[in-house]
């Protein structure tokens, strides 16, 4: 039985032009992906990861069938994406990007329609398919159906992408970053229903993300893409157990927005480890994540405090913490300090 | 499943009625907009000259009719090129030429046929909207003259969707800050011939003029305008002319899209 899909060495190369003075420009390959392979079977949700620019937009578009990829194959339920391109499409809902791609003065119901009847739906069917996907991404009970779309909130926009991926009930669900930007609520109603719709056993769905908490909380197995390459792949238990001899620091700190530009060099600098991450979070308070190996935490901390403290730095929390999915992923993009 | 032509129709033609629907100021704009255009070329052109100079030149019956007529035939000519030929830019910026590229079809069946519905209704709608002015001037006359300039539209759709589909596949593998169509649609309202007779500009433009098929519809128009019964005769000639652009332009459309969507897809430029 062939896999829901299956990409097989795959690279992309991409030219660009790069401006020098008014009429010079040079040509520049960027290379986007660089030998990608994975499979996704049947029924689960798969994540791919990776920081901004990592190649998962471009692995999309080659098994969307909206990029044409330089060398390598990719399948979708055994049909090749260049090749029966039609066929893949056929069995494919996808949504690229949740805050456009439907007409602003069209209501939401109205735009389903259009897609659909794009998609040869019609008649009975149709107003039946589109009932029932509004309904299951809660847009009906917003009382959001027949509003127009530019009246739409973002996360109605996310609920909307989804329902017409759903729209004709294809096998194969692929969405790049469906929670991007959402409020809370709303990337949790996403993420429940896609759950529900893989465990119910007639979907797979397809992921990107750079969302480790999502990832870890829905999918079956992640495959973490870094600069055109997979440099991890299995579940998510599997990964976390690459960065078992590891502990992670935890810091909420208030900073202010001219210290933050080269913060995380000056604590690479400051504590001599390259696994580092910061993330903005409410209140313009910012989570600092520190890798480290077991029995460096008193140091690093001790020594982070010390600089914040010195830098007039509120620090409202420090934990310690079991490695998570993002630490694994902070530890593989990163490099790793120490040899990880 | 497979998805049939009839269906991308379909859905370009709902498409339009619901975009038309909520928003109506569009559509009242629609209707007045070549009495407006009369109004300020008849302004114009009272500064200039009498109406009875206009009328020599240009050997016409009645200059005000003409001139809306000729303004409609202009704007419906724009609407098509600018619906058809503009179409994967507009759907670009909205963010849903992914959406219609993953139609289970061929990419330029999807962005030919597509966009036809509203360029047929759009272009019907600049007609239409001159017939009150056509039955005050003459009658039930003036409603059969313009039903022959209808026809005759639509005759220029032809030749204007493969002139179209060339530009959109222009655009199409351009980056997103190019719009072919800025550029052309000045130029068609300059060779049109609707406005001036076309011996006035210079040779260069008068040859132009002759590849691009809305001069050809309004010099049937000037004929349906100058005579009580038309002279069928020419008007198959501007019938023949308007059938060997339309096997030009579409011909050569079809080698541009399909040359544009490996592009595409190639570069990765949606």
């Amino acid at each position: 039985m062939a896999p829901a899909i299956e990409a097989k060495n795959l690279v992309k190369n991409y030219v660009t032009w790069e401006r020098k003075g008014f009429i010079k420009r040079t040509r520049k390959i960027v290379q986007a992906l660089r030998g990608v392979s994975f499979t996704v079977e049947k029924g689960e949700v798969f994540g791919l990861l990776g920081p901004n620019g990592a190649g998962k937009t471009t692995t999309v578009k080659i098994i969307t069938t909206l990029l044409l990829p330089d060398d390598g194959e990719a399948r979708v339920l055994g049909y090749d994406v260049v090749s029966e391109a039609e066929k893949v499409r056929e069995v494919i809902g996808v949504t690229l990007s949740v805050e456009k791609g439907f007409f602003w003065k069209l209501t939401g119901r109205e735009n389903l329609k259009y897609f659909g009847m794009l998609r040869g739906l019609k008649g009975s069917y149709l107003n039946e398919r589109i009932e029932y996907v509004l309904g299951l991404v809660g847009l009906k009970e917003l009382g959001a159906a027949d509003k127009l779309y530019e009246e739409y909130s973002l996360g109605m926009k996310a609920r909307l992408a989804l329902a017409r991926a759903l729209l004709h009930d294809p096998p194969v669900l692929i969405l790049d970053e469906p929670t991007i930007g959402l409020d809370p609520a709303s990337a949790r109603t996403i993420r429940e229903l896609l759950v529900k719709l893989a465990r119910s056993g007639d979907k797979t769905v397809l992921i990107t993300t750079h969302n480790m908490f999502e990832a870890e909380l829905i999918c079956d197995h992640v495959a973490i893409i870094d600069k055109g390459k997979i440099i991890a792949y299995g579940t998510v238990e599997e990964l976390k157990r690459k960065a078992a001899d590891r502990v992670s620091l935890e810091l909420i700190v208030s900073i202010p927005k001219n210290m933050l530009n080269g913060l995380e060099e000056k604590i690479v600098a400051l504590t001599g480890l390259r696994e580092v991450a910061l993330e903005a979070i409410e209140s313009g308070r910012t989570r600092i994540r520190i890798v480290a190996r077991p029995g460096e935490e008193e140091y690093v901390i001790e020594k982070m405090l010390e600089w914040l403290y010195s830098n007039n730095m509120k620090v409202h929390q420090v934990r310690i913490k079991e490695p998570s999915l993002e630490d694994v992923f902070i530890i593989l993009t990163k490099g790793g300090s120490r040899g990880g | 499943m497979g998805v049939k032509s009839t269906d991308i129709l379909r859905a370009g033609f709902f498409g339009m009625i619901a975009w038309l629907k909520n928003n109506r100021w569009l559509l009242f704009s629609m209707i007045i907009w070549p009495y407006l255009t009369a109004f300020l070329l008849i302004a114009l052109g009272m500064i200039y000259g009498s109406f009875e100079t206009y009328k020599e030149r240009l050997n016409i019956a009645n200059p005000i009719l003409y001139i809306l007529a000729g303004s409609g035939i202009v704007m419906s000519s724009l609407f098509i090129i600018d619906t058809v030929a503009t179409n994967a830019l507009y759907h670009r910026w909205l963010g849903t030429l992914p959406y219609l590229m993953l139609t289970p079809t061929k990419m330029y069946k999807v962005l030919v046929l597509e966009p036809l519905p509203g360029a047929l209704l759009s272009s019907t709608m600049g007609i239409l909207a001159v017939l009150p002015g056509a039955v005050y001037f003459e009658g039930l006359l003036g409603a059969g003259k313009l039903l022959i300039v209808l026809l005759l539209v639509y005759m220029g759709m032809l030749p204007l969707i493969g002139l179209s589909i060339i530009v959109a596949s222009i655009t199409l593998v351009l980056r997103e800050e190019s719009n072919v169509a800025a550029f052309l649609t000045p130029l068609i309202l300059l060779v049109s011939s609707v406005f001036y007779p076309i011996d006035v500009l210079p040779k260069v433009l008068q040859y132009m003029s002759r590849i691009f098929p809305t001069s050809y519809i309004v010099e049937a128009t000037r004929m349906v305008a100058t005579y009580s019964i038309p002279e069928f005769r020419a008007l198959f000639i501007v019938a023949y002319a308007l059938l060997a652009l339309t096997l030009f332009y579409n011909g050569v459309a079809s080698i541009a899209l399909s040359g544009s969507e490996k592009m595409v897809k190639k570069s990765g430029v949606i």
